[in-house]
């Protein structure tokens, strides 16, 4: 990491100055401290118990369908003590409707990810072009970012209503041009549905690809642009081998950033479907959700945020190095 | 650089599309609040007075019969996200402000020295929420903060921070020592340096790291559905429990979501610029 401007005071000043750098910086340290790293480690611990309780009432219902299959051990009796064990660890392998849970996950991100930078590079260039109403378009193309998405999750549940939205009227369009009866079940079946969180997840991020990839394209000097048209690149070479390359760091900032925002994906889902039919469409968060809430069972909740966290870690690093290994190669 | 003709066609093609992809469901929402259940329930209708007469029924009925219910909601959510903004900027202004002039080094952690101080710092705002379902469960019905402004507060400063700090951070790294150096030449202790001098001339990022603080609290879901239920139920959690009362009442939920969604959209519609600058500070450089 580059400093402009390099720290430039003394490490070993006066003790005064040793007292005022940490004054500056302790209070978040310590915040970070007693409500981030303390709860993590209590939470490690709590995964190594067997903590149940009853369930918690919460104001919106996201107990959804318990037939789908309670946590496995949901039966144990509550109050086993505090006995270190590894049951909640060994119960992961073979509980189905978690293995689903992470499967959805990892849908989702792979699918929203890829969908957002496609769609945000495409868009990011055409805002780069110059042209009359740049300015408002771009003010346009920001606001699905600021929606609640909670409120993204409903605009997105009503118009994928096939009955009640334009949908009815473009299906009947599709059905009498190709004589096939189109009606898309968005909310009824698991893969649309999986495909519509998607969509509307993507909605409201497009833009947050868009606008970082154009300050990225925003900030290639022009006249590398300059030299490669003196030479006769068309314009598709000079997206392939300046725009791309160049944009790769940032783009990996951006696909990672998203992508471990996905991961922690529950408000889309609990508007929607509710992680129906069944749980076809439930992500982690929201099983560790119901899991503690609805079934009580505390220390398999943890256990199974940690296996979360191994998830995203392992996602974050493949990521980084695959990314760096293609970076190399596409400059090279 | 001229363009031919079907250059600028495909350009303002994809333009105008995108733009009614981005700005049709906020239009459909805002007729649906205006639509009688009937007008709903048979089929879409688009255009006001053409194909559906609109009432301002939903409306009233949620300003004049919902009106305390809706207010104190609105209020919790402002009360949560004020704070935890305010909160917010300043931890992260002083964390900010420390990591990017002063040089640290934690002989006793790992060693540390300021790039992983900040790391360590930034890495927590990606930590999955779902890890604190739990501990922050069992911890706030033990301090007694379920159902509390201040416990909302807490919650969301603890993910605001990290952003904030690695905003300003970065924001106080561009700025030129010399004022302050100047400022203590000329007696000013560190922190009179910092006050009155460097956070004037921050008052851009402050504001940035301002915005996205407020609007990832107001925006936001889990902790608010697991530390809330009653009380302090803020706006998410109230929009998301129209689902199971009564059946799905689109036309309340309409206006309902509108009026959640306006004050972010309005934020976001006059103080575009800053947004923007906080998403590249923070992607950017890092």
């Amino acid at each position: 990491m580059t400093q402009p401007h390099a720290p430039a005071r003394k490490e070993e000043g006066r003790p005064h100055e040793r007292t005022i750098k940490r004054i500056f910086l302790m209070p978040a340290v310590i915040y970070l401290l007693l409500l981030s790293v303390f709860p993590m480690l209590w939470s490690l611990s709590i995964s190594f118990t067997d903590y149940q309780r009853g369930a918690i009432r919460t104001a919106v219902d996201v107990g959804g369908d318990v037939s789908a299959g309670a946590p496995a051990g949901a039966e144990t009796p509550t109050g086993q003590g505090l006995r270190l064990t590894l049951r909640n660890y060994e119960r992961m392998a073979s509980d189905q409707r978690l293995h689903t849970a992470a499967l959805n996950t990892l849908t989702y991100v792979i699918g929203g990810v890829l969908l957002q930078y496609v769609v945000g590079f495409l868009l990011a260039l055409v805002l780069h072009q110059d042209f009359w109403g740049r300015n408002i378009a771009r003010v346009i193309f920001l606001m699905p970012m600021m929606v609640t998405p909670v409120a993204a999750a409903y605009m997105g549940r009503m118009l994928f209503d096939s009955r009640l939205s334009p949908q009815a009227h473009l299906q009947r369009i599709l059905s009498s041009l190709t004589g096939w009866e189109i009606s898309i079940p968005w909310f009824g079946d698991g893969r649309w549905a999986t495909l519509a969180i998607i969509l509307i997840d993507s909605w409201q991020w497009i833009p947050f690809m868009t606008l970082l990839l154009l300050a990225g394209m925003q900030s290639i000097p022009e006249d590398i642009y300059e030299a490669a048209r003196v030479d006769g690149a068309s314009s598709f070479q000079i997206l392939r081998k300046i725009t791309f390359p160049l944009l790769l760091p940032i783009s990996l900032t951006a696909i990672l950033i998203r992508g471990l925002e996905i991961f922690k994906i529950i408000d889309i889902i609990v508007v929607t479907t509710g992680g129906g039919p069944g749980s076809a469409t439930e992500s982690l968060t929201m099983y560790i959700f119901r899991t503690a809430l609805t079934f009580g069972n505390f220390s398999y909740a943890a256990a199974i945020s940690y296996a979360l966290l191994v998830l995203v870690i392992l996602f974050a690093t493949l990521f980084l190095m695959l990314g760096r290994r293609f970076a190399r190669q596409s400059i090279s | 650089m001229r363009r031919k003709f079907w250059q600028r066609t495909l350009l303002y093609t994809v333009v105008v599309l995108w733009s009614i992809v981005c700005l049709f469901p906020f239009y459909w929402l805002f007729t649906t609040s205006f639509k009688t259940p009937l007008a709903v329930s048979r089929g879409p209708r688009y255009v006001p007075y053409v194909d559906f007469q609109p009432t301002g029924d939903h409306w009233r009925y949620l300003f004049n019969e919902q009106g305390r219910t809706l207010a104190r909601h609105f209020r919790n959510s402002l009360i949560a996200a004020t704070g935890a903004t305010v909160a917010a900027v300043i931890l992260g202004a002083m964390g900010g402000y420390g990591l990017a002039r002063y040089r640290y080094h934690w002989r006793r952690f790992f060693n540390w020295r300021n790039d992983n101080i900040a790391f360590w710092i930034i890495s927590q705002r990606f930590l999955p929420p779902a890890l604190f379902v739990v501990p922050f469960l069992l911890l706030y019905s033990w301090l007694n903060l379920i159902d509390t402004h201040i416990g909302l507060i807490m919650a969301y400063t603890m993910f605001n921070v990290p952003f904030a700090l690695w905003i300003m951070r970065d924001f106080f790294m561009n700025l030129p020592i010399e004022l302050e150096e100047s400022a203590l030449v000329d007696g000013a202790t560190p922190w009179q340096a910092f006050v009155r001098i460097v956070l004037p001339l921050s008052a851009p990022g402050l504001v940035s790291v301002a915005i996205f603080s407020f609007v990832f609290s107001w925006n936001e879901f889990l902790y608010a559905l697991m530390l809330t239920n009653y009380e302090a139920i803020t706006l998410p959690v109230l929009i998301a429990g129209q689902n199971n009362t009564r059946g799905i009442q689109w036309w309340y939920i309409s206006a309902l979501t509108l009026t959640a969604v306006a004050p972010v959209v309005l934020i976001g519609l006059a103080l575009e610029r800053y947004i923007i600058r906080g998403l590249t500070a923070g992607a950017i450089k890092g």
